[in-house]
């Protein structure tokens, strides 16, 4: 089972790039491989994933839970998700913005 | 010849409090496939070090098509300068073509610069990479606070090694400040990038690039309309009365 979580800001906007990584799966038909969809509602602590994220210990969205049997694996990276996974390949772009993004010290570039 | 985690560690505190000379020749002395990275500003010191170890340097720049034309004329120069064979890298073309015509060619103002920067520098870089075991930066502590202060002067690549394939980053102007740079520039009557003239400190494409006021920091010359999103992904748990 997949669970998608993603984040609701505190002032009720979607997170831009919890809604970048959704259109991305709808654009690559994989949104019907994902099982459940759980909202981490800033100005909700006790919101399905913000209860998610305090559990698994997760401080940045959106993010992945892939139950298999009795575990649980934590996907926080989209790119690594899609490859292991949903075993889909990550365009080039892809995989260039989510470095950028998990290495802000290459801001230098 | 490479070098495995514990060497690094152990060279990275050895070299901690060398000059940024000491490093580049450690660098090239170690590494046959190794580069030098040049952003076309202040890290043009990089080249002059190290052309003076091994003249026939391989340097390369992120040719992204959007950098000032001061900047281009100054890689020009520099390539002219040192004797290089600078190598331009540039983005893939269709990617570049997919983004403009979905997105137009400012959509780093609106979804961030991550996506455009993603396309013409981080995926051209990555390619280079691929085919080196190391690379030299201009990265410097000073440069941003909130995401340089820990930089080494040594360090395997975390955001391009690969589980087959480990790269080595060596930053030997981490400990340096801007000043040490500039006197350097100025006691070796090295060029520097036109573009200093007028204000500018750090230099990237010419959208996303602005000179910044006197004693303003270096970083608010770039991508300044972000600052207030870039913590966008955190998941922040408002503070009850409990944890007050």
């Amino acid at each position: 089972m997949i669970t998608f979580v993603k984040k609701i800001k505190s002032d009720g906007s979607a997170c831009r790039k919890c809604a970048d990584v959704e259109a991305r799966l709808q654009t690559a038909g994989l949104m019907s491989r994902i099982d459940h969809i759980a909202i981490a509602d800033e100005r909700a602590p006790d919101s399905e994933g913000m209860r998610l994220a305090a559990e698994l210990g997760v401080d940045s969205a959106p993010f992945f839970i892939v139950t298999t049997g009795g575990s649980r694996t934590v996907y926080t990276s989209y790119v690594k998700m899609l490859n292991e996974v949903l075993k889909a390949k990550a365009t080039e772009e892809e995989e260039a913005k989510e470095i950028l993004e998990r290495n802000n010290d290459l801001d230098f570039l | 010849m490479g070098m495995t985690p514990a060497e690094i560690a152990a060279l990275t505190t050895e070299y901690a409090a060398r000059e940024p000379q000491d490093l580049i020749k450690l660098a090239l002395e170690r590494f046959e496939k190794i580069a030098i990275s040049f952003s076309g500003a202040e890290d043009v010191v990089l080249i002059d070090m190290a052309t003076r170890i091994r003249p026939d340097l391989m340097v390369f720049s992120l040719d992204t098509g959007r950098l000032h034309s001061e900047t281009y004329r100054f890689l020009e120069k520099v390539r002219e300068r040192y004797h290089l064979k600078l190598e331009g890298l540039a983005p893939d073309a269709l990617a570049v073509e997919r983004l403009v015509r979905d997105k137009g060619l400012f959509s780093f103002y609106k979804d961030g610069h991550n996506e455009c920067c993603g396309i013409r520098k981080v995926a051209p870089l990555r390619r280079k990479l691929a085919t080196l075991d190391a690379w030299i930066t201009g990265q410097r502590k000073d440069q941003s606070p909130s995401t340089r202060s820990n930089v080494p002067v040594i360090q395997e690549d975390a955001a391009f090694s690969t589980p087959e394939r480990r790269i080595v980053k060596f930053n030997p102007l981490a400990n340096w400040s801007s000043a040490q740079v500039w006197q350097y520039i100025r006691a070796n009557d090295v060029p520097y990038n036109a573009l200093h003239e007028r204000g500018f400190i750090s230099i990237g494409c010419e959208p996303c690039t602005r000179p910044v006021l006197p004693n303003q920091h270096e970083r608010v010359g770039r991508w300044w309309w972000e600052e207030a999103t870039i913590k966008e992904c955190g998941l922040h748990v408002p503070a009850t009365k409990a944890d007050r």
